[in-house]
């Protein structure tokens, strides 16, 4: 008796704690769920579906956003988005080959600085970004306007015709995206120098002797998760970036996020809008896919942020 | 010898990334005092940008819907994502891989993406049902959707780092479970609620993407004010109140700069 | 210190005296009485496959400091948990002071615990720490105030009071830890390998003092240990835990002398045991050949292992006849001070001694040496 009455008790505190887990988890989880996975699994529907008058979607399905993404239009083919896509592809590259080029000196810079400078130093690089990037971009905007010293630097070198600014042009907006992203990179190296071994490094000092062997063998290797995950951290949202592309590049900046938020802001196009976001949700999901694969590999893996 | 170099190098390097990183809010600043309406020529010093600031009252509406969209949507993210948070922590040991999925989607989503998708089904909610037409509200859904992620991950990660012997020493000295949650639980993490609290409402006065596609015609904030008189064409107003918002930025450094002076101590 | 002696003596001797001193619960009022505890049948199991406790049944006199020792694993520390409600049997039922508190939530149980990694409340004053379960059981802030100054001076806490908890030391941390749990006057109070983690000159002193804070008391602790040492300084009484089952239950001496089986045996630290092949009533045959032992001594009938407590072992000794004599020879010498460890070689089979460092030649490594040991000092041990 006593015993079927403890073990149903017993049975309750299992039930109690995954009560317990519904009630924590559910209020944050369901608002997660109804207001942005519903959200974009509507999202995905509305790219399969017809455009109607306002660029609303409309019934029947159709893959007509999907030819006219490819670039298939009343007036046959053209390279327009096609182009865009490869813009964008180009931009993101070389924005985070530059972002590296950048932060991997000044992460390591910091590191070699002494204990109490380097939170200071760092909130120095974090700073910017804390202003609001429509507010940092216009700051951009006001440097490359014509007649500007920057823009007429670049007329006297010949780099810009005359009467010409510096913005609109994709310079404008690779400059933006390195600007922008510069402190996600800089973070994660930051971290990986200041864990770096320096017993290996003295080791390699003392194996290798050339400081650039020893920077390849000993230094490199340990900084790789670092670089791996400012990569993803730069490279994903640069790749979807709208706000830049849209204030310095011009009509022939365009880059995904801009020919994606122009079918909405718009108002003229959704599916082809959806369209567009889907493309981009495949190449940010490779993106990430690949860069957790080439973690792994590395056996750094678990470093990597996401 | 050659370290030596190579450190002075680095030196002049860091001070140009500094240069590239500050020179542009700097030319914000400075040409708010221009007299002329200028971006180019700096012709005098003038606070006039700042007194026709006062009198524009879009500006002033678009300054308390930045603020209340923070503030709200950053103290409903905090109950919700501590709530994540600490259910994350309890369950650590059970399989909980599809709650962690839908944490990171909102990181991982692109803004642009994560905006549309608010916008298509706001509007076609408001369209079908009358609820949710955009606006303040809508706004609000959406940043505390991207905020909750923040909030559980901080909260989690401080009770990762908790012996976790301190909630049975609660526990064996005779608190109830909601003693435990108010003299134990909450204080214990409260610095970890504070600095998420800041984040969500940085989070917040930062975005544009995501305002910009889920607000209405009455909620613009500032930013998407700012937005918008730039495609409309660059006025040196803009350059002033871009101005303040740098110079709440340059405090708010500050002020964590001396907090965490003071936690150290 | 010697003030905590002189009470400690006077304790001993009667009630009456013992609430003269500061001891926390003297002036309480409703003065606690110690509990007994009474395990039934006790059963856990993690996972699948490992089975945490095994039927376990098992009784805590009231007042008695007793502890659980055994390697990592063998279930003490789940017996602990158990006892102060923090781990739920899967069957059988725990008494304490005669009531069954098997389904009570630990913070209704009379119980306090003294946790390995001390659970020190950071975001609290170490006074606030102490008063922590009197304001959680909603005592006065006046009695909560009595209470720590208390406390702190019957654990000699001085002015480690006003102190913030992350200035700590180990041993601090340690005292407040105890402190913590005794200002409750729990029933029975826990303490989970308390000592641990700290340096063995602190450790020794500690054990020493809380033995003492236990029979000032005359409170019932139940302790948690792997360490068989502290074990033997502290005890009343001792339980040998391996793989969830009770091994054996008894005073240091008993445990010490007359393990019960192999694996108390090893675990109190003996190497010397020899498998028996055959036996008679004042006799047994091993791989050193038959051995004369006192049947009054024996308390295991079967077969089993012989034990031969290093210590017992004299070398090159004068004798009587009737005490067993082997030719070994010096293969080891540990020289620890106080005392010298031999390791012998007896007929091709290993045998440690352990002989007293004074007024005896040091033996060289390669000696020939004379091996005797009455018949008295060999136990018979179960398998």
């Amino acid at each position: 008796m006593v015993e079927s009455s403890r073990t149903a008790s017993r049975g309750r505190g299992v039930v109690g704690e995954s009560q317990h887990l519904l009630f924590s988890v559910a209020p944050g989880a369901i608002w997660i769920v109804v207001f942005l996975v519903l959200p974009s699994l509507y999202l995905m529907a509305v790219a399969f579906m017809t455009n109607g008058p306002y660029g609303l979607p409309q019934m029947p399905l159709t893959l007509d956003s999907f030819e006219q993404l490819a670039g298939f239009g009343f007036l046959g083919w053209s390279p327009g988005n096609f182009y865009t896509l490869l813009r964008s592809l180009w931009q993101t590259l070389l924005a985070t080959v530059l972002v590296v080029m950048v932060a991997y000196p000044i992460a390591y810079y910091i590191t070699t600085c002494r204990m109490k400078w380097r939170a200071i130093m760092l909130l120095l690089v974090v700073v910017p970004s804390w202003t609001n990037q429509v507010i940092r971009t216009f700051g951009w905007m006001n440097l490359l306007a014509p007649g500007t010293p920057l823009s007429d630097l670049a007329q006297w070198l010949g780099v810009i015709p005359p009467n010409m600014g510096l913005y609109p042009s994709n310079f404008a907006v690779t400059l933006g995206l390195v600007y922008n992203f510069l402190p996600f990179m800089v973070l994660p190296l930051y971290a990986a120098f200041e864990k770096l071994d320096t017993a290996q490094v003295q080791a390699a000092q003392d194996l290798y002797a050339s400081p650039m062997r020893t920077f390849w063998h000993a230094v490199f290797p340990q900084t790789l998760p670092g670089l791996l995950a400012g990569t993803v951290l730069v490279a994903i949202p640069a790749f979807g970036m709208y706000v830049i592309p849209e204030l310095l590049g011009g009509g022939k900046g365009m880059m995904l996020g801009n020919l994606v938020a122009n079918q909405f802001a718009g108002g003229s196009n959704w599916p082809l809008g959806a369209a567009g976001a889907i493309l981009m949700l495949i190449a940010t999901f490779i993106g990430l896919f690949a860069m957790r694969r080439i973690g792994k590999r590395l056996g750094g893996g678990e470093e990597v942020v996401i | 010898m050659k370290k030596r170099s190579l450190q002075r190098g680095l030196n002049v390097f860091w001070w140009l990334t500094l240069v590239f990183l500050y020179l542009p809010l700097a030319v914000v600043v400075f040409f708010s005092f221009n007299a002329a309406n200028s971006a180019a020529r700096f012709t005098g010093f003038s606070l006039r940008w700042y007194e026709r600031l006062l009198g524009n009252e879009q500006i002033i509406s678009a300054f308390w819907n930045s603020m209340v969209l923070a503030i709200v949507s950053a103290v409903l993210a905090l109950v919700i994502g501590c709530l994540i948070g600490y259910g994350m922590y309890r369950h650590r040991h059970r399989k909980l891989g599809w709650l962690i999925v839908l944490i990171y989607l909102p990181i991982v989503l692109p803004d642009i993406v994560f905006g549309i998708s608010e916008m298509a089904f706001f509007v076609s909610m408001h369209r079908y049902t009358g609820l949710l037409q955009p606006g303040l509200m809508t706004m609000i859904i959406s940043h505390v959707t991207f905020q909750i992620p923040f909030v559980a991950l901080i909260v989690y990660s401080r009770l990762v780092g908790l012996d976790p012997t301190l909630f049975e020493a609660a526990k064996d000295l005779y608190a109830t479970p909601f003693k435990r949650a108010w003299h134990f639980l909450l204080p214990t993490i409260k610095p970890a609620l504070i600095s998420a609290f800041f984040l969500s409402f940085t989070l917040s006065i930062d975005d544009f993407v995501i305002s910009f596609f889920t607000s209405g015609p009455e909620s613009a904030t500032l930013p998407i004010y700012i937005w918008g008189a730039i495609k409309k064409g660059v006025t040196p107003e803009i350059n002033a109140i871009a101005a303040l918002m740098i110079g709440a930025v340059a405090i708010a450094a500050l002020m964590s700069l001396l907090f965490n002076r003071q936690g150290q101590r | 210190m010697s003030h905590a002696t002189t009470v400690a003596k006077t304790t001993d001797q009667g009630e009456t005296e013992s609430r003269s001193d500061s001891a926390p619960q003297s002036d309480a009022g409703e003065r606690r009485e110690p509990s007994s505890i009474e395990l039934k049948g006790l059963h856990k199991r993690f996972g699948k496959d490992t089975v945490a406790l095994d039927d376990v049944d098992l009784t805590i006199e009231a007042g008695e400091f007793f502890t659980l020792l055994g390697p990592s694993g063998c279930g003490k520390t789940t017996l602990l948990r158990m006892l102060a409600g923090l781990e739920e049997p899967d069957a059988g039922h725990v008494r304490i002071g005669g009531q069954d508190v098997t389904d009570i939530p630990p913070h209704k149980r009379s119980v306090n615990t003294v946790f390995q990694s001390y659970a020190l409340f950071p975001h609290l004053s170490v006074r606030d720490n102490l008063a922590f379960g009197l304001r959680m059981r909603g005592e006065s802030k006046k009695e909560q105030r009595r209470k720590v100054e208390e406390v702190a001076e019957f654990i000699q806490l001085g002015s480690l009071v006003d102190r913030p908890v992350d200035q700590l030391s180990g041993g601090q941390r340690q005292r407040i830890a105890l402190a913590r749990a005794l200002i409750c006057e729990p029933n029975v109070l826990l303490l989970d390998e308390p000592l641990s983690a700290l340096d063995a000159g602190l450790r020794g002193q500690l054990q020493v003092e809380l033995q003492r804070i236990q029979k000032r008391l005359g409170m019932t602790f139940v302790f948690v240990t792997h360490d068989q040492d502290e074990a033997m300084v502290m005890s009343d009484r001792i339980a040998v835990l391996d793989g969830g089952i009770i091994q054996q239950v008894g005073s240091p001496i008993e445990v010490y002398e007359h393990p019960r089986n192999a694996f108390v045996a090893r675990f109190m630290g003996h190497d010397n045991l020899y498998a028996v092949r055959a036996s008679g009533e004042d006799w047994v045959d091993t791989e050193l050949g038959r051995l004369r032992l006192d049947p009054a001594e024996q308390r295991e009938e079967q077969d089993g292992w012989l034990l031969i407590r290093p210590e017992t072992l004299e070398l090159n000794a004068e004798n009587p006849e009737s005490y067993n004599q082997l030719q070994g020879k010096v293969m080891e010498r540990l020289y620890r001070g106080s005392r010298v460890e031999y390791r012998l070689e007896v007929d091709g089979v290993t045998m440690m001694a352990t002989a007293s460092n004074v007024g005896q030649r040091l033996l060289n490594v390669g000696d020939q040496v004379t091996v005797s040991v009455c018949p008295d000092d060999l136990v018979r041990v179960a398998s």
